[in-house]
């Protein structure tokens, strides 16, 4: 295994720029999931990884070696693609040699991997069939030992599963990690799904609209985001975004709604006097918001929007201000839509952005 | 069983007789009826006219009244003929060269024209037109073509000085088939070339990329990938282009007709030249059944190996 830096890589398609100035290092034996919305990048970037497509501009080495100019085939990484890519004319035992067989492997050692990675991913008694004999799952460990079966210095991976069903795709995940640890293999991994990021990577690498926008262990990124898109895309149910006006009056700094002030923190209000402008983003979590059904000092007033019991959690969306809040409750509060509350921010947990810049105000 | 779930034919059991079946679902067949009137009209018929006239032997009147019964003897008279069997060598080589060269160069088409470069789409309009052009044109073309003293061919050949004097192509008995299986070839191979490129379409692109990935050249990504997503299609056109040039008549007949010699001619055209040259019916609608019996039979083998990788298959 090796470790994977890229830098400053550019590709444009004519006048439109898809991946803009990505700078990050994969290091030797890290799981870096690459995560964004639709058109981001990611893949794009997996791809020049890959050196399926050309690069525009930088560099991207793996291990020691300068790659911008080698073939995939000279790259020596291994690729899991989304919809598994499997030669559909070929029996799964040939699939698996065919990385082999481009290599010029000998039959007996041809046949000596395939059986040990066929053993390794327990697929060893559907090696005669076809891919179209096979379930979702089956297909995908497949995918897996074809990339598996060479040994290769870096494990490239495009949605390998998202094309599963929900339960499958949670069991999937676990043998990822779990394969992960004990191979001590270099992955990029490309996911829309955050959920997967967080649960399976070292570090994330956040994207948006061909930028990197954080890249940082899923733990940093969840607590600091650098900026508001990293903050609602990161977290189930997403960070909950108002925009508000910055008050300084004196010594005391608050946040002004439609009739109402939350004086800030110290720590806060520093925090809140390092924007440019008055306009500031108030950030937080649902699991950061005490709700209240009666005004307290420090209380912003809210409308309940709607109430989505989830079994255990119930989620709680208010109308702050024109924007939504959600906050969770225990399942046994009652709640009502229509009804008047008052929302308690936790000042240590909340966070504050830039209204002009949307980047996240940090204690200087 | 279909049959079964169907409740107007709950009542029925396997060992009831076809008719009662066909009655059982008269609405059924009243659907099909027009269609199968229509059928009946314009193939079955005429496949039994020509099946019956086959056993007569038809006067050169054409007053078919005055036919007489001759049994075998057309078959008889076909089949000890030599010019049947120079008939039947000149329609295989015609059919299986022009189709090889025709499917091998519209494949060679289809993979040129299937990566973006600049002037693709008027590539592939230039490429689309020996098979949009009639094929009366196109055989007056080719014949101006190969014409021996206004001749383009021949005369870059002597120009370029490969020849002494211009070859007069379609007039000598070595050189006029290949001229027309030329001819032929270059109508056909845009009909090879869409009917692949539709085929190049279905091949998936992460597949190709996967493929590189493990590190396979372009050519083993051609033969591990492409090729074996063409085959359907391949067989398909394979089998077209067959069918096509076993009855090919236009161009042969205009370019040379069967000539010099019957050196080109082909079964089509020395049917033709049988039936409406020499008004034997008989013997013509006879050389027919033979060709019918042999087309049915390369195309029930044709299907046979066409639908046999399709079994299992989920879609």
């Amino acid at each position: 295994m090796a470790k994977v830096a890229l830098e400053n890589v550019v590709k444009t398609y004519g006048p439109v720029t898809a991946v803009g100035d990505v700078s990050f290092t994969v290091q030797d034996g890290e799981f870096v999931a690459l995560v964004g919305p639709s058109g981001c990048g990611k893949t794009t970037t997996l791809n020049l990884i890959a050196g399926l497509i050309p690069m525009s501009g930088g560099n991207i080495r793996i291990g020691d070696k300068l790659v911008n100019d080698l073939d995939p085939k000279d790259r020596d990484i291994a690729m899991v693609f989304q919809n598994y890519a499997l030669y559909p004319n070929k029996t799964v035992a040939k699939n698996l040699a065919f990385p082999l067989q481009m290599r010029r492997l000998s039959k007996d050692e041809i046949l000596r991997k395939v059986t040990e990675t066929a053993r390794v991913l327990d697929i060893t008694h559907l090696l005669e069939r076809k891919p179209r004999e096979l379930s979702g799952g089956q297909q995908q460990r497949v995918a897996l030992g074809r990339a598996l079966v060479r040994d290769p210095r870096a494990f490239l991976m495009d949605e390998p599963l998202s094309n599963l069903d929900a339960k499958l795709r949670v069991q999937m995940r676990t043998e990822l990690k779990r394969f992960h640890q004990d191979l001590k293999a270099t992955i990029i991994y490309v996911t829309h799904d955050q959920l997967e990021a967080v649960t399976m990577a070292d570090k994330m690498a956040v994207m948006n609209g061909g930028t990197l926008q954080q890249y940082d262990s899923p733990k940093n990124v969840f607590d600091h985001p650098v900026n508001t898109f990293v903050a609602s895309f990161v977290g189930s149910p997403a960070m909950s975004l108002v925009p508000l006006r910055r008050v300084v009056d004196g010594d005391t700094v608050a946040l002004a709604g439609n009739g109402w002030q939350m004086p800030l923190s110290p720590a806060n209000a520093r925090k809140a006097l390092g924007a440019k402008s008055d306009k500031l983003i108030l950030g937080a979590r649902h699991s950061t918001i005490a709700l209240h059904d009666t005004p307290h000092a420090g209380t912003v007033p809210g409308r309940v929007y709607t109430v989505e019991p989830t079994g255990d959690v119930t989620f709680v969306q208010v109308h702050v201000d024109g924007a939504i809040v959600i906050a969770s409750l225990a399942p046994d509060v009652p709640v009502r839509s229509d009804t008047n509350v008052w929302l308690g921010f936790d000042q240590t947990r909340m966070h504050l952005f830039d209204g002009e810049t949307q980047m996240a105000l940090t204690q200087t | 069983m279909a049959v079964t779930s169907d409740p107007a034919s709950g009542s029925l059991r396997r060992d009831d007789g076809l008719l009662r079946r066909i009655v059982a679902h008269r609405a059924d067949y009243a659907y099909v009826l027009p269609a199968l009137v229509v059928m009946m009209v314009v193939i079955a018929y005429p496949i039994w006219f020509t099946i019956d006239m086959s056993f007569y032997k038809t006067p050169a009147s054409l007053q078919l009244r005055d036919r007489t019964f001759v049994g075998w003897k057309n078959y008889e008279t076909i089949l000890t003929a030599p010019a049947f069997w120079s008939v039947t060598l000149n329609t295989v080589i015609w059919t299986l060269a022009s189709t090889f060269f025709a499917f091998l160069l519209g494949l060679g088409a289809a993979l040129s024209l299937h990566r973006e470069f600049a002037g693709r789409a008027v590539l592939r309009a230039i490429l689309l037109i020996p098979y949009v052009i009639s094929a009366v044109a196109a055989s007056y073309l080719w014949k101006w073509l190969y014409h021996s003293d206004f001749g383009v061919i021949g005369a870059l050949s002597v120009q370029w000085g490969f020849t002494d004097k211009p070859i007069n192509f379609l007039d000598n008995i070595h050189t006029a088939l290949p001229s027309l299986i030329v001819v032929n070839i270059w109508r056909e191979f845009s009909f090879a070339m869409i009917m692949l490129m539709a085929g190049l379409q279905t091949v998936p692109e992460q597949l190709l990329r996967a493929a590189q990935v493990d590190g396979a050249n372009a050519w083993q990504r051609f033969w591990h990938v492409t090729a074996p997503h063409l085959k359907g299609v391949s067989m398909v056109t394979v089998l077209l282009l067959m069918v096509a040039n076993f009855n090919s008549f236009i161009v042969p007949y205009l370019m040379t007709g069967g000539g010099p010699a019957g050196a080109s001619d082909i079964w089509i055209t020395h049917i033709y030249q049988i039936a409406f040259g020499r008004q034997n019916w008989g013997l013509a609608s006879a050389y027919s059944v033979i060709l019918f019996i042999v087309m049915m039979c390369l195309g029930y083998f044709y299907v046979q190996a066409l639908t046999r990788g399709d079994k299992g298959r989920p879609e």
